[in-house]
């Protein structure tokens, strides 16, 4: 997908590695009661960096970064005696974090399609 | 990878609890039942539980738009086991399933376990009903943009 401004692409990236970090999340839920499973999560901080790193590369930003999140085991939990360590605690928490940082992704993405408005409309009122 | 995936994998975990329950439920009903079509006492059920796991190539391929496979992380219960626990013998020479020597074979079946087990499943069915909301609000949140 194109994108006007390299900000928006940058949110864009934002708002995926979000969203696959709720999957991973929900993933971490529903499997609170299978003997065995692990904890899995995403690395937010580098992936983030990553797609960064690409987009400023990728220069003006008119062209589409790929970006496929690695999966992968989160280790120091406190495993139960069925092989299980999913902790409520910390799934609860992360979920209502990203769920704010995904309401803020949203506000900077409107908030940037509004500045393109003002200007179309040359600073008056839309 | 979507948040529509997402409500998958949670829908996926609501329908193993529900199921889990309602075996839980049948455990309780038939606590008392010396008889059943197969012979002898009802025998304690259990559910496995089994998470489909994806590795990252599969995962690359679910991206690039493959599809088929559940989403990463769906459960669903493999099997319904039979618990083996020998049934509890009880004196009873009056009872019409009583044996030779007088004594009825009553299922294994502690309810205070299957109370705590049922609790245990409410919990969860909660926990991945809250997950849901918290997806269904991301996908409200993505709607807004179209809204000035």
């Amino acid at each position: 997908m194109t994108t006007p401004t390299p900000l928006l692409s940058m949110l864009e990236s934002y708002l995926k590695l979000t969203t696959a970090r709720e999957q991973a999340i929900s993933a971490n839920m529903a499997n609170v009661d299978t003997p065995g499973y692990h904890t899995h999560d995403i690395n937010f901080a580098g992936e983030l960096q990553n797609a960064m790193r690409k987009i400023s590369n990728v220069g003006n930003g008119s062209e589409s970064v790929p970006l496929i999140p690695a999966s992968r085991e989160v280790h120091g939990l406190l495993e139960r005696p069925d092989g299980n360590n999913v902790s409520l605690d910390r799934e609860g928490l992360l979920m209502a974090e990203t769920q704010l940082q995904y309401a803020l992704g949203i506000q900077l993405i409107r908030r940037q399609f509004h500045q393109i408005i003002s200007a179309i409309n040359g600073g008056s009122q839309s | 990878m979507n948040l529509f995936d997402s409500l998958a994998v949670s829908g996926s975990a609501l329908s193993a609890e529900r199921q889990r329950s309602e075996i839980i439920a049948a455990n309780m009903a038939n606590a008392e039942t010396t008889h059943t079509e197969a012979g002898g006492p009802f025998h304690r059920r259990e559910v496995v539980f089994h998470s489909t796991v994806s590795s990252n190539f599969q995962l690359a391929l679910h991206h690039e738009g493959v599809q088929g496979a559940p989403p990463h992380g769906s459960v669903h219960i493999s099997e319904v086991v039979d618990d083996t626990t020998p049934p509890v013998m009880k004196y009873e020479p009056g009872h019409p399933d009583a044996n030779k020597d007088g004594y009825v074979a009553y299922p294994a079946i502690n309810p205070v376990m299957e109370m705590v087990d049922l609790m245990a499943s409410v919990r969860a069915y909660q926990l991945n009903a809250s997950a849901v909301t918290a997806t269904k609000q991301m996908i409200q949140q993505t709607i807004e943009i179209l809204k000035s």
